[in-house]
Parts: structure tokens; C-alpha cells; sequence
């Protein structure tokens, strides 16, 4: 039966829609609501929660947004980059100490590492130290995962890594912050191939056809507590890797696995049940690189990961439409601390103009989408439309979501 | 799905032909309480819901001034459920919160209650929260005795509304609530004159929380109508009508309540459950209860209509110190007794400690089984 007529809809970007999600706060940012992918809350003595997101690109560098009433944010705080050609993106909270990623836009650019901050006074972030992985051929680091304070993981480019594309600068580094005023490298992994001196290559295949247009560079880096000996990789056109660290000093590969050179973005395993979340990201408007999914993947052998089912998503020709992108991007990464809610089973993503939508795998085979939330379009977003860009979900199930351009952080509550 | 409670909740009503669906539709269609929810109304109902209402001649879906999503179908109602959904998951409706289904007034109910418990694409996104259930009070007494689908409306029914009550004898209207007090105890009565009544007499009557309250347990399993009353002799709730006159009782109709004191285990009840659906499923008008299932720290919800079962839910707690298991039954031609032999016999043989239930003897303050 075809349904027509008057709906109350007609899938206008300026329309919120929500489904078992309810928006209970929101804040623009003072203007600079461009929000990148870092998220992160820290929990103070005094009992406030400040939620930190690092901004997309300049001129803001992070913001501190006081959400003890998650009704009423409040910004506490709003920092400045030193110029336009840097950004942010991505940050990370270990009680009162934050690392900040910063990434030029031009090779050999500055400032290009991260940044540790004593934020034990949230209204005053003070500088601790800063690691410094700028030289000709990088742009410093685009993403960190800092959860045990002791360790930075990082997508970075490095003073003495030349690769053979530039598009491939971005390699897995393992910092040791045990010392926050002196971060030592302990460790560094690369897709065989892409550094110049390297035996092989990968951007090529036989007969010169041109395999990934992204870059062979890495994305997310994440390590877990369940594994300390693995590291979880989103490797852009290389596919989601699975490193052993136990020495990391000398990380190897345990698996690679990919559906094609596109934009692996992040892998997170489910642990207590031998399953991985694989997440792809959307990066053309108009979704012109459409399929770009969240993939469940067996990995019951780990060498051997086995596609079993992607999130189900509103179709494309709905979507692709609305503004902006669309296709899969962030997903709550149960970060291993007290401020994050953790689940092998509820898996919650940020789809760009499909705003955050929740799936519940318990069927791995048939994951169901319980929840979702798609801001109405922000007043000024270029994208004509909402951008969710990352999501963080706290230990008490709210979850927090950010827009790439104009929209700055929703808080929502859910119902399922 | 995670929880129940994640999903849209379906009103669905229904009522013999000539019984005030159509007029109850139409006053619900402009009820401020309607606000986002979306109403399905069936094209082969006996009577044309008003068109200055609804011109839906050549569409058959809008939004009413009140928020209300109006849908007309004539097609399948699986189809429609999932077209729903995809238009409000799309942004191309509004964001209805509810879905209120009229079924056709010469329907056995059983059929769309099985589709919203079975079909996959259906359940993942919707729940059967209630069936409404409208009776004539003029004819509704003789629809009892003489017809099939109105006896089987009544009883699966969670609510029942009797309807045109300004224009029967009230002596027809008393006699018909006693009757269907005596067909389903379990379910509230209300009477409504001209389609009068309020939409959060429809909604919200399952047990779809697994946090839910003793009140809004007891109240949807009614098993509080089977408790005698102390020197009450007929052991009747005081607001119970009087007891029928003879030759007055539903043919082959019977309902009734049984307790156990000790819990079951899942795999014994669910054989005890099998056997009765597989022997009698047809005449298993309607099956209800709280189960107390070994290991389990809550009772496990169940209910039934004829064959089918909805999956079971385990609340959190017990709503009450009480922790019998009780189970609410309206049957066809099966007397109480068969049921109770047959749970016995299953239970005699399940293994020692696995099935450990019992019908109780000496309950704290009821007999084994309420009257029916």
C-alpha cells in the first residue's frame, strides 16, 4: 500500500526528528559551534562535570562546557589557536589532565602534536607539556586516545617520516606520558609500503591502477583494558587493523580487514562476545560516497575478522539530499572511564545529517536501530542541515552529541 | 529490541458492526489528547468515518489540526505498519508516538493480534499495548448469544466499552456488564454515550515496563477480580454486579484464575504452555499471568491469544510480597479442571527440583484457583 497526501513531514532538514530520543539541552557554543571529533567529561572534586570538546577547525582550539545540569550547559571556558592553518579535532580526559591533538594544514607546519593540560582548575587550563611531531612531511596529529594516563596513542606524522604519497603521513604512534611533563615515543606502526624505503607499496596495484584516494594513514587508535596487548586501528584506505602491542616497541599486525580502500574509520571490539564494530566515514556532501556504513564484524578468530551485518540506516535517497554529508562517521567508543557509559551490545553512531542513531546487536546478524535523534538544521550551518559529528554517551546513559559545523553540543536523553 | 518499552505502543479497537466504532473514531480523531498519534482506520468498516473530517478521497493520509496522523487502508495491515514506520524514521510524517488501529467489525480480533506478536518486520518497531473492545448495549445480548466474533472480541479484550447505553432498557445494560464481567473479569468496564471517552482510557494498559507498578500490574492482569471477598459467600469483588440469572451465562465460556506456590522452571512451564496451545489453542480465548521462574528475581510476564504468545518479559521485582504464580485464563468449552490436570500431570513429571510447582493448597488467603 503506497501512503500519500499530507504526512506533517516531507523530510525537511529543518524539522527535528527523534525516535525513543529526546533533547533535554543544548548549547551553540558562543558562535563557534563547529565541534570536531573530541569529546570527553571530566568528573571534578567538587562534584561539577565539565564536558570538553575540541572544535573542527579554527580559530577555536577546545571548549569547556559545565553540564552538572545537562539541561542548562554553561561554558566555562573557550580557547584560542594560534592561527587559521591549525586545528584541534580531538581530545581526550584522564581526571584533571586532557590531551589536545593539533594538526596544520600545510606539511611542516606548527604547532603540530598534542597538548597536555592541567585541567583541575577547568575555567584556567594550564599547559603541562607538549609533544612535538611536526617536520617536513607532517601535519602534526590528528587524532588521541588517551584513557590510563599514562599513555598517548596517536594518528601523527613524524619529523623523520617521509612517505612515498603525502596523503599517507599519518602513521600509529604509542607515547609514553607516564612523565606528563616528558612524553617519550615508545613505539610507531605503519601500513608496509607506504614510507619511502619500505620494500613494498600500496598505492599502486599490477598494472598501475590507483587503489585508495584517502591516504593510507591511520585514524583511530584505540587500546582497551580488556586487551592491552592489542591496538584497535581505523586505517583510512588500509583497512581496520588489528596490532599485537604486547612489545610496543614493536607492534605487529594480527589482521587486516577491509570491504575496500575507503575510509576505515574505526574499529571497536565488543569483547565479551568475540564481535568488532567497524565504522566507515562519509567525507563528500551529498553523499557521493555513498555506501559508507557501520560494519558488524565476527571476530571470533581475530586473524580472520568476518562481515556479518551493517547497521541498518534511513535510505540514502532520502537522506543523501538533506545537506551536508550522510553516511556513517563516529561511534561512541565505550571509552574506558568513569564518565563513560560502556556497552557490548547498544552501539550509538554519529551519521552526519542522519543525526546519532542507537542499534541494539543483540542479533548480531540483524542489528535493530532503537533510537534516533537528527537535530533540526542548525541556523547558520552552510550544510543546510544537521552535521552530527561524534557522539559521547556517560555512565548515566545520556548522550551527548556534536555538530561539524554551526549546531555546537545536544544533550538527549533516551527511552529505550 | 532492547526493551518493550522502546517501542511504539499499538492501541488496537475493536467491536462488532453497528457497536460506535466509527463514532468513537470520529469524536478520538478530534481530541486534543490525540497529539501525535497516527489512527488506522480500516477502508472496509461499515460506515464512512465523516468527510469533513478526513477528506481523504484521493489521499489517504493526513495530519488533523490536533496533531492526529490519519490513515486510511485497505490493503494489508503488516504493510501499512511498516510503511508508517519508515515515513517517520524518513522525516516524511510526523513523529507519531502511538498507533490506534480500528479493525473491521466483522473480524475475529485473534488475526491482528497474532500479526503484531509474529510478524518480525511489525514487532521490532511496535508493540500490542491494548485491545479495546466496543459493545453494543442494545444488541450486544444478543450478539452474546448468538454470534461468535463478539464473544471472542470481549474476551481478549483489556478494556471493554459499552456503547449506545442512553438508548438501551437499563435493565439490557446491566445485564450485558454482568456478562461480560462474568466472560472477562480481568478487563475494565466504562460505558460511553455518543463516542465520549477519553484516549488514556486506550493507551498505556500493557505491561510494557519492566519497572512497572503493582497498580499497573494488577491492574492489567485483573487477577484481583477472581479474590474472594471475606463473607462476601459468592465470592464476588463488592463491585462486582449481582450474579447472573440462570439460562443468562455465555455459552461454553469460562474464565477463571490459577495459583501456584512454587516456582516453575521456564523449560516446565513453556512444555505446560505448549501442550494446552497445541491441544486447545483455539479455544484459549485469552491467557494472562505472572509467572515465578526459578532464578528469576521478577515474575515473567506472559499472555496469549488461541496458539500464539507474546515473548515473555521479566519485570525487575515483584510488584508485591506476593509471589504465586498466577495465571488468568478465558476459555471456550475447556472447564477449569482440564487445565489444572494437565499443568499437573506435566508437572509430576518434569524432573525433581526443576519443577517444583505445585497448585497451592493452602494459600495465604485465597483457595487454589479464584472462581470464575
Amino acid at each position: 500500500m503506497a501512503i500519500s497526501g499530507n504526512l506533517g513531514g516531507g523530510a525537511s532538514p529543518s524539522k527535528e526528528l527523534a525516535f525513543n530520543m529526546k533533547l533535554i539541552g543544548h548549547h551553540e557554543l558562543n558562535g563557534n559551534g563547529n565541534v570536531g571529533e573530541g569529546i570527553s567529561i571530566q568528573k571534578l572534586r567538587d562534584g561539577r562535570r565539565i564536558l570538553w570538546v575540541a572544535h573542527e577547525s579554527a580559530p577555536t582550539n577546545f571548549t569547556g562546557i559545565d553540564v552538572t545540569d545537562p539541561r542548562a550547559p554553561k561554558v566555562v571556558v573557550q580557547t584560542a589557536l594560534p592561527h587559521s592553518r591549525v586545528r584541534s579535532n580531538s581530545l581526550d580526559v584522564v581526571g584533571d589532565v586532557m590531551a589536545v591533538a593539533y594538526q596544520t594544514r600545510d606539511f611542516g607546519g606548527t604547532p603540530a602534536g598534542f597538548e597536555l593540560f592541567d585541567i583541575s582548575r577547568p575555567e584556567e587550563p594550564k599547559s603541562i607539556s607538549f609533544f612535538d611531531c611536526s617536520g617536513p612531511h607532517s601535519r602534526g596529529v590528528h587524532m588521541v586516545w588517551f584513557v590510563d594516563g599514562k599513555t598517548v596513542h596517536i594518528a601523527s606524522g613524524a619529523a623523520d617520516f617521509e612517505p612515498h604519497d603525502p596523503r599517507d603521513d599519518q602513521m600509529y604512534r604509542i607515547i609514553d606520558v607516564s612523565n606528563l611533563s616528558k612524553p617519550v615515543e615508545v613505539g610507531r606502526w605503519w601500513a608496509p609500503g607506504t614510507r619511502k624505503g619500505d620494500a613494498e607499496t600500496w598505492r599502486t596495484e599490477p598494472g598501475g591502477k590507483e587503489l585508495g584516494k584517502t591516504g593510507y594513514r591511520v585514524h583511530n587508535t584505540c587500546v582497551w583494558p580488556q586487551r592491552p596487548d592489542r591496538a584497535y586501528l581505523g586505517y583510512i584506505d588500509y583497512g581496520a587493523v588489528i596490532l599485537d602491542i604486547s612489545d610496543r616497541t614493536k607492534p605487529t599486525m594480527v589482521s587486516r580487514w577491509t570491504h575496500k580502500p575507503g575510509f576505515h574509520h574505526s574499529l571497536m571490539p565488543l569483547f565479551s562476545r568475540d564481535l568488532m564494530v567497524m565504522s566507515d566515514e562519509s567525507t563528500t556532501d551529498g553523499a557521493k560516497d555513498w555506501p559508507m556504513l557501520v560494519w558488524m564484524l565476527d571476530a571470533t578468530n581475530e586473524k580472520y575478522p568476518v562481515s556479518i551485518s551493517t547497521l541498518p540506516m534511513p535510505p540514502v535517497e532520502t537522506f543523501g539530499q538533506r545537506g551536508g554529508r550522510y553516511g556513517a562517521h563516529n561511534l561512541h567508543d565505550n571509552v574506558p572511564v568513569e564518565t563513560s557509559a560502556c556497552s557490548d551490545e547498544i552501539i550509538y553512531c554519529a551519521m552526519f545529517n542522519g543525526g546519532v542513531r542507537v542499534y541494539d546487536t543483540k542479533n548480531p546478524y540483524q542489528p535493530q536501530e532503537i533510537g534516533y535523534f537528527v537535530p533540526a538544521a542548525p541556523a547558520l550551518s552552510p550544510a543546510g542541515a544537521a552535521q552530527m559529528n561524534d557522539v559521547w554517551v556517560d555512565e548515566k546513559g545520556l548522550v551527548y552529541a556534536v555538530d561539524r559545523l554551526a549546531g555546537g553540543i545536544y544533550v538527549i536523553e533516551t527511552s529505550f | 529490541m532492547t526493551n518493550v518499552a522502546a517501542k511504539i505502543p499499538v492501541s488496537v479497537i475493536t467491536g462488532f458492526l453497528g457497536s460506535g466504532k466509527t463514532t468513537l473514531l470520529g469524536k478520538l480523531l478530534r481530541h486534543p489528547g490525540m497529539n501525535r498519534v497516527a489512527v488506522i482506520i480500516n477502508e472496509f468498516g461499515e460506515q464512512s468515518i465523516d468527510h469533513d473530517l478526513v477528506q481523504i478521497s484521493s489521499e489517504q493520509m493526513m495530519v488533523l489540526d490536533n496533531g492526529c496522523l490519519c490513515c486510511r487502508v485497505r490493503g494489508d495491515l503488516q504493510e501499512t505498519l511498516v510503511d508508517l514506520w519508515m515515513k517517520r524514521r524518513n522525516g516524511e510524517t510526523i513523529d507519531f508516538n502511538r498507533v490506534v488501529i480500528e479493525t473491521t467489525g466483522l473480524a475475529d480480533p485473534a488475526p491482528v493480534i497474532h500479526t503484531m506478536i509474529t510478524d518480525t518486520s511489525v514487532c521490532n518497531t511496535y508493540v500490542l499495548d491494548a485491545v479495546i473492545t466496543l459493545v453494543d448495549a442494545v444488541n450486544g445480548n444478543e450478539q452474546l448469544d448468538t454470534l461468535e466474533e463478539p464473544v471472542k472480541q470481549a474476551a481478549v479484550a483489556d478494556r471493554l466499552v459499552i456503547t449506545k447505553t442512553d438508548i438501551a432498557e437499563p435493565a439490557e445494560v446491566e445485564l450485558l456488564e454482568a456478562r461480560l464481567r462474568e466472560l472477562n473479569p480481568h478487563a475494565p468496564i466504562v460505558r460511553c454515550v455518543m463516542g465520549e471517552l477519553d484516549p488514556k482510557l486506550l493507551m498505556d494498559v500493557g505491561v510494557r515496563n519492566k519497572a512497572a507498578s503493582e497498580a499497573a500490574i494488577e491492574s492489567w492482569l485483573g487477577s484481583q477480580a477472581f479474590m474472594p471477598i471475606e463473607g462476601a459467600g459468592a465470592s464476588l469483588r463488592p463491585d462486582r454486579p449481582r450474579p447472573l440469572p440462570r439460562g443468562q451465562h455465555t455459552a461454553g465460556v469460562d474464565s477463571f484464575c490459577l495459583y501456584y506456590d512454587r516456582p516453575f522452571s521456564w523449560k516446565t512451564f513453556s512444555i505446560a504452555m505448549e501442550v494446552l496451545t497445541s491441544l486447545r489453542g483455539p479455544d484459549l480465548l485469552r491467557v494472562k499471568g505472572l509467572v515465578d521462574i526459578e532464578g528469576e528475581r521478577g515474575p515473567v510476564v506472559v499472555q496469549g491469544v488461541q496458539h500464539l504468545f507474546h515473548p515473555p518479559v521479566t519485570l525487575d521485582a515483584w510488584p508485591s510480597d506476593d509471589h504465586r504464580t498466577r495465571l488468568v485464563f478465558i476459555t471456550r468449552n475447556i472447564p477449569r479442571a482440564l487445565i489444572e490436570n494437565l499443568v499437573g500431570a506435566i508437572l509430576a513429571t518434569a524432573p525433581v527440583g526443576a519443577a517444583a510447582a505445585a497448585p497451592a493448597s493452602t494459600p495465604p488467603s485465597t483457595p487454589s484457583a479464584g472462581p470464575a
